[in-house]
């Protein structure tokens, strides 16, 4: 898998894609081994299509000769979903990476699957538009890697994750076959499986293009810091929120250390003495979120809030949320290594399982800093670690094991908005029985019976090894180059 | 062994599993013979089993109707209104998870002790049930600002037609693991699962509400104001369009010509004085309190005589395709003038429908039209017996791979889709 160089399989996509836009060389390979996760595993080429049939050619060729297949939009993915495990084609997308339509008048735009996140909102700014799924990395992360892996950010709070804002797909089968699902219409008759393809992390089909919602943008924001003495005050402010009978677009938590290494990296203006942070957004109409803004403020206060900062323009808004969506990259500064996790629990447990959190980092020795999507439960609990360390990645994993497993114990999930990949897919039975895995197998099997597409992902390795048959790369191909 | 024979022996079996109160012999004449109410999943579980092995099959209902029972063409009806569990429920969480026996009526009457709502109002709260409301991707006014039932479910328990109990999803408001299973049994009309339960997110209930109401002699004009609405900064809980006809169905006292926009908006008297001056003068009459609560009961219950005098058809297109829309059912109304409502900005037409021999016809005339104008990404759905037509491309292939995946004897014949 990857350790070898197959000319042959190079030369057969390079027949379908183009002389240049083929990658088999090993130097060029290692690029590609890799995701925003801490698993690697080598393709065995790395093709670059320009179109749907091209796509199309590609995947077919590979169910014929068993090779996996795997999807890629900008690599920034966390559970290692864009990890070509068992080797094979890595289908690059940054070549398909156009707005195919923009239509206003029914507030859709449909995009190749390559298209950049914020350069789709950039796009229809003009037009007053946006797309509301904001990922902290939308600056790089790909509308195909958002539809695989059904994609949240700090926003979704309010707005919902992509797929509540995905109406229509074109995908290819693993047979080849190009299909459509949905269409402009919110709504269609017959089984949505728009939205069940939505978040399959490209084990069902490969999308070629989407449909997708855009939003207005709304006439007033207003951007909120809640300064906080205690993790546990901030903690406890979320819910008192909610119970105000109020529903921010976003509702963020940030605790000391991390704020310190952020405030570091840069100075996005958080306070470097406070135990924690509630960086909370209200938009919509202007009487509606000065209201809002007001009552906000003071739960804020009744939860024991030291101060209550509100951006005074879009410059200082934008500071701020630089600060959070950067917030991965001033880690990087200070740890050579780190792991983040995504557990999500009903949002009433955010104070016992920051404590938890506390106490697995003192149980394994781990700084693990806390930046979080608040509102919604979704933690994001960033261990860091050195991996040059015999035996840390497995210490490190060891303690997200113990995280999810207690996210799980309150009700919780193992994810919320990275998806399962590689990563996860071992803590799959935690939360799901013999029968759903089945059923959900089933399902996928239903659509990729051979397990060509993404191979060892979100399901458990003993479940795709028993009951599946596992591709791998034909020897006969590899023997004989074809 | 004779026709009686079995059906004793499928009786006993029946009863075996559900307890001798929860399985009824239907009168004759209709297609199924029994009807059982299961007061577990399991018991669900171990009916659609038994179908699997004795080769009959199951229609999934909520609380039966008249309407209901007549499309399931099925051996068996099987009620899930028995299951009426409340799994989990935090008001501090805005989530619920209930069986899906349990009433929209009940659930929300729970729910709103806590100034809580399930942010859809599906027609008749009183006796569609959670499972009804999933399985039928049904939908009221509250769909143009809340969302369909699909943004808001995060989890569901289900028994597939080959008899595996299974769930997807769960109770937390934001969650990507495993396969998105809600969207799939969500509008699957009973074909693929029993659904069994289900958990919500929930909305607070607004403290306060007012709705506009503007008058227009023409659709078109109508629709230039829905367009004003939706490039406006407001955000509405409700956006209704009315023909007259329609208006004069639900309120006889109205005999005037005029289409009529419904829109509901939430919020303190500072937020309501908004909607008044973005409105403008087009607004003719403002109503609140007792008489606001009837008018949209009105509109959600739509065509509103039941099942009885009207069927209703529902037409989704995308939001720039409703003149189009409006326009062919213009031109092929039969005199009386098209008698609709719907979700105007989010292309969601419900059009009422004679419960007569000449319905079907009527319907097979719009599809027609409808194709012949080229009317893209759109689809038509009978709430009843008759025809379900879907002009948007998804693959109908696809379709049949997930009903044999779930549901490989076809033993659930919800509805023919």
């Amino acid at each position: 898998m990857g350790s070898q160089r197959n000319p042959a399989l190079a030369d057969h996509l390079r027949a379908i894609a183009g002389r240049d836009y083929v990658l088999d060389r090993p130097e060029d390979l290692m690029l590609y081994e890799y995701d925003g996760g801490v698993r690697t595993s080598t393709p065995d080429a790395v093709v670059f299509p320009q179109n749907t049939e091209q796509v199309s050619r590609i995947v077919k060729f590979a169910a014929k000769e068993h090779i996996p297949v795997v999807p890629r939009g900008a690599g920034t993915g966390l559970s290692g979903g864009a990890i070509p495990v068992e080797g094979g084609i890595l289908v690059a997308f940054s070549r398909m990476n156009r707005i195919l339509e923009v239509d206003a008048d029914n507030l859709r735009a449909v995009v190749q699957p390559g298209v950049v996140n914020q350069t789709l909102s950039d796009s229809v700014a003009h037009l007053g538009l946006y797309f509301a799924p904001d990922p902290s990395s939308q600056k790089a992360c790909t509308i195909g890697g958002n539809v695989a892996e059904n994609s949240g950010g700090p926003h979704t709070l309010m707005y919902g994750v992509t797929v509540n804002h995905v109406t229509g797909l074109e995908v290819v089968l693993p047979d080849g076959e190009i299909v459509h699902y949905g269409g402009k219409a919110a709504e269609s008759a017959g089984y949505d499986l728009t939205g069940f393809f939505v978040g399959s992390e490209g084990t069902l089909g490969v999308v070629t293009a989407a449909t997708v919602k855009l939003l207005r943008r709304p006439e007033r924001i207003a951007t909120l810091l809640g300064i906080f003495e205690t993790v546990d005050d901030a903690a406890k402010t979320v819910s008192a929120i909610t119970a105000a009978g109020i529903t921010p677009a976003a509702l963020e938590m940030l605790d000391g250390w991390t704020l310190q290494t952020i405030e570091a990296f840069c100075h996005a203006g958080y306070p470097l003495d406070a135990g924690a942070v509630l960086l909370i957004e209200l938009d919509g109409l202007a009487e509606l979120v000065e209201e809002q803004a007001e009552v906000t403020r003071q739960v804020c206060f009744d939860q024991r809030a030291r101060d209550v900062r509100r951006a005074k323009d879009d410059n200082e808004r934008a500071l701020l949320w630089k600060g959070r969506k950067n917030a991965f990259g001033a880690l990087g500064r200070v740890s050579s290594s780190f792991y983040t996790q995504d557990g999500v629990v009903p949002r009433t447990q955010i104070p016992a399982v920051l404590q938890f959190i506390d106490g697995i980092s003192k149980k394994h020795g781990l700084r693990i800093g806390n930046i979080f999507h608040a509102g919604d439960g979704n933690l994001h609990p960033l261990i860091l670690f050195d991996a040059r360390v015999p035996g840390q990645l497995q210490n490190v994993e060891q303690a997200g094991r113990e995280i999810l497993q207690y996210c799980i114990d309150v009700g919780g999930s193992i994810t919320g908005e990275h998806g399962v990949g590689v990563e996860k897919r071992d803590l799959m039975p935690l939360l799901f029985s013999n029968d759903d895995l089945d059923v959900m197998l089933s399902l996928r099997n239903a659509f990729n019976p051979d397990s060509v597409l993404n191979p060892a992902k979100i399901f458990p390795t003993s479940r795709t090894c028993v009951e599946t048959r596992g591709p791998a790369l034909n020897p006969v191909l590899v023997q004989e180059g074809m | 062994v004779s026709a009686t024979g079995v059906s004793l022996d499928l009786a006993r079996q029946l009863r075996a599993i559900c307890g001798d109160e929860h399985v009824v012999e239907t009168a004759a004449g209709q297609k199924a013979s029994f009807t059982v109410s299961p007061t577990s999943s399991d018991d669900v579980a171990s009916v659609v089993r038994l179908a699997n092995q004795r080769g009959f099959t199951i229609a999934p209902v909520g609380i039966p109707r008249e309407l209901v029972a007549s499309y399931a063409q099925a051996d068996v009806l099987l009620r899930t209104d028995c299951l009426t569990d409340v799994e989990h429920y935090d008001p501090a969480d805005l989530t619920v998870g209930i069986g899906a026996g349990m009433t929209m009526a009940r659930l929300n009457a729970m729910v709103g002790e806590h100034r809580l709502m399930l942010a859809c109002d599906p027609p008749f709260p009183e006796y569609t049930t959670v499972g009804e409301l999933l399985a039928a991707a049904q939908q009221g006014p509250l769909r143009h600002g809340y969302g369909a039932v699909r943004d808001f479910c995060i989890g569901i328990r289900f028994v597939t037609g080959d008899g595996r109990k299974a769930k997807g999803g769960g109770r937390v408001v934001k969650n990507v693991a495993g396969y998105d299973l809600m969207k799939l049994l969500i509008g699957s009309y009973g074909t693929l699962a029993v659904i069994t339960s289900a958990s919500f997110k929930l909305f607070p209930t607004p403290r306060q509400t007012r709705t506009f109401l503007a008058e227009f002699s023409t659709w078109q004009e109508a629709l230039k104001f829905r367009d004003l609405v939706v490039h406006s900064p407001l955000s509405p809980m409700c956006l209704e369009i009315v023909s007259p006809t329609a208006r004069r169905l639900m309120r006889p006292e109205m005999q005037d010509d005029a289409w009529v926009i419904c829109l509901r908006g939430a919020g303190s008297d500072a937020v309501l004085a908004r909607y008044r001056k973005e409105l403008g003068s087009a607004v003719t009459r403002e109503v609140d309190g007792a008489n606001e609560a009837e008018l949209w009961r009105a509109l959600e219950n739509f065509p509103g005589a039941g099942p009885d005098l009207w069927l209703s058809a529902a037409i989704d297109v995308p939001i720039g395709e409703g003149g189009k829309v409006l326009q062919i059912l213009q031109g092929i109304e039969d005199g009386d003038g098209v008698n609709l409502i719907g979700r105007a900005a989010v292309g969601h037409l419900i059009l009422a429908l004679p419960n007569s021999p000449t319905a079907s016809s009527y319907v097979e005339k719009i599809i027609e039209s409808l194709v012949n104008a080229n009317v893209r990404d759109c689809s038509v759905s009978v709430h009843g017996p008759g025809k379900l037509c879907r002009m948007t491309p998804t693959d109908s292939a696809g379709m049949r791979a997930v009903k044999r995946a779930l549901d490989p004897n076809n033993v659930l014949r919800g509805r023919e889709l």
